[in-house]
């Protein structure tokens, strides 16, 4: 197989980072938003042909386990963390 | 209407006779008797009750309100507290249980049957699980027998070696701050009429090696000492440990490494380890299921606690549950292939963590020895009761100490082995930071911490005084004569 073109890695990063941002959980979906920018920053630092085209046949199959895991977690994933709603007053006790 | 008002002017004299007589007869019952919010109780709820929030906690609940958001329905209702206690469990990682969910649905084979394809593809699984946690701590693979979590397998350990050489060896040597699982394996030893040395850490949580040498006799048959501590965090040198060890023959070395595997480098023919203990679900495996290393060249004898069948070399029978045993495999190598990513984040998130704390607050004290896993930070609030911080931080999801003595108030040991006052071992509180935590997580602690650090501090008469510039310390609180 030849080394993947510049085209094929963004577009396996852009449809990486789309199923890394369906998860509904919240800590499950910054860190593999943030592992997907990891991981590609990597590939685009990567010099060797061979490593990249290592590289990127991991990232194709990380990629089909994240589709699955990212819709197990819409099913039984997605209570809203106390961190994800900063617009919510903090309510003092009056005995305070 | 002339009767009508003369029966209500009666009704108020009679009302007001009623009232003179209980307020000069006292305690005495009448038919009509006020009875005070004191006595009150509620019976029952009437049946037009709607109220779902309505519970009573228990006493165990730290104040707590239980409030289990439904899964049907409005999920997103209710915002669930964030999880900061990492080292009591880790989330399943959903690569894991990606890996695990066919071995739950369609391919249910038993591990041991030899006859179909149903058990070959389940022993397949399982062996390939065995590689990833034999590679992940540097074993061969065949070292490896799977267990139902790190307490199994430190019983199997501490109590199996024990009773093989007890004609001959009777000695045992562990650490004050220990797992309460080993402790309480090796008092059941001692009441089996073992000999148990239970060694003195220094004041930053670390054994002295020196300690160690002195405390070993000829009948020394093993010594148990755990990698990462799991409330304070510090990494023991299981490395100079076990090259210590290795000058005396036959005495074996057992390590807890349940907070150290997938977080630091653990290598058990670099750290010169005989056993070593795992589990599953801190290092974002299942839950019940764990390993154990047993060494085989040089051979590692030990009596099995669980007889049966001869699964796993013998030393535990029982069908192996395939489906945790390939989600502890998955996450051994999610774990070996993201170590150095996840350092770097946990270390930057404990950084921004301490830091953060440290700048706002005052007489924070960290315990344990700065220099050690820095997913586990355990400050001591001075001034501060540990447990009135966590009830006031219902948002945040953490503990004072290990999840197994959260139950009971009393100050945790592990802090008192390492010297800390009876005062600063209560106001504890442990972070436990992970793979998952976010930046805006940690943020969000702080700024909840420091807000009610303040607020209990302000309370406090002791932080009154000491604001003041008393010394606690020298006031006799007893009110004893002089």
């Amino acid at each position: 197989m030849a080394t993947p073109s510049r085209q094929m890695i963004l577009n396996l990063y852009s449809s990486t980072l789309r199923t890394a941002k369906s998860f509904s959980s919240y800590n499950f979906r910054n860190y593999f938003v943030r592992r997907t920018r990891d991981v590609f920053r990597s590939i685009q630092a990567e010099k060797d042909a061979s490593r990249v085209q290592s590289m990127y046949t991991e990232a194709v199959q990380d990629l089909a386990v994240l589709r699955r895991s990212a819709i197990v977690n819409q099913l039984y994933g997605g209570w809203r963390l106390a961190v994800e709603d900063p617009s919510k007053p903090v309510l003092e006790r009056s005995d305070n | 209407m002339l009767s009508r008002l003369s029966r209500s002017v009666a009704q108020k004299a009679g009302s007001k006779q009623l009232a003179a007589a209980s307020t000069s007869v006292g305690a005495r019952r009448t038919i009509v008797q006020p009875s005070g919010a004191e006595r009150a109780s509620v019976v029952d709820l009437p049946a037009t009750y709607k109220d779902e929030s309505h519970f009573t906690p228990r006493s165990d609940m730290l104040g707590f309100k239980f409030e289990m958001p439904r899964r049907e329905g409005n999920v997103k209702e209710k915002a669930r507290p964030i999880y900061l206690d990492m080292q009591a469990t880790t989330p399943v990682d959903p690569r894991v249980l990606d890996a695990m969910l066919p071995f739950l649905t369609d391919q249910y084979g038993n591990p041991h049957s030899r006859t179909h394809a149903y058990g070959w593809e389940a022993e397949q699984a399982v062996e390939d699980a065995r590689k990833h946690v034999a590679d992940l701590i540097g074993a061969d693979t065949k070292d490896i027998v799977f267990t139902s979590g790190a307490t199994e397998t430190n019983n199997m350990a501490i109590k199996g070696v024990a009773r093989f050489h007890k004609e001959k060896k009777k000695h045992i040597i562990t650490t004050q701050t220990e797992h309460k699982c080993v402790l309480d394996s090796c008092r059941k030893l001692g009441e089996e009429g073992f000999d148990i040395t239970y060694l003195p850490v220094e004041n930053n949580g670390v054994v002295d090696l020196n300690v160690l040498e002195a405390a070993i006799r000829p009948d020394t048959s093993l010594v148990s000492i755990m990698t990462v501590n799991n409330e304070t965090g510090v990494i023991q040198p299981i490395k100079e440990i076990g090259a210590l060890l290795r000058k005396h023959r036959g005495i074996y070395f057992h390590t807890d490494a349940a907070q150290a595997t997938g977080k630091i480098i653990v290598d058990v023919n670099e750290m010169n380890v005989d056993l070593m203990s795992i589990s599953g679900h801190k290092l974002y495996g299942p839950k019940g299921v764990g390993a154990a290393y047993v060494r085989r060249r040089p051979r590692v004898r030990l009596e099995p606690i669980i007889n049966g069948g001869g699964q796993e070399r013998g030393l535990r029978s029982g069908t192996l549950p395939t489906a945790l045993v390939v989600g502890l495999g998955e996450a051994a190598r999610i774990a070996k292939k993201e170590m150095a990513r996840d350092r770097a984040h946990i270390e930057a998130l404990s950084r921004r963590l301490i830091e953060g704390i440290n700048s706002q607050v005052e007489h924070v004290v960290r315990n344990g020895d700065v220099e050690g896993y820095p997913g586990c930070v355990n400050l001591s609030f001075s001034y501060v009761e540990g447990e009135s911080l966590l009830m006031a931080l219902k948002d945040i999801a953490l503990s004072s100490g290990s999840a197994c003595t959260s139950a009971s108030l009393e100050p945790s040991y592990v802090l008192r082995a390492l010297g800390a006052a009876e005062d600063m071992a209560h106001s504890s509180l442990r972070f436990g930071i992970g793979r998952f935590t976010t930046e805006a997580e940690v943020d969000f602690v702080i700024k909840h911490i420091v807000g009610t650090v303040h607020r209990l501090r302000e309370m406090s008469p002791l932080w009154e005084m000491v604001q003041e510039g008393i010394d606690i310390n020298s006031i006799d609180w007893s009110q004893s004569q002089h």
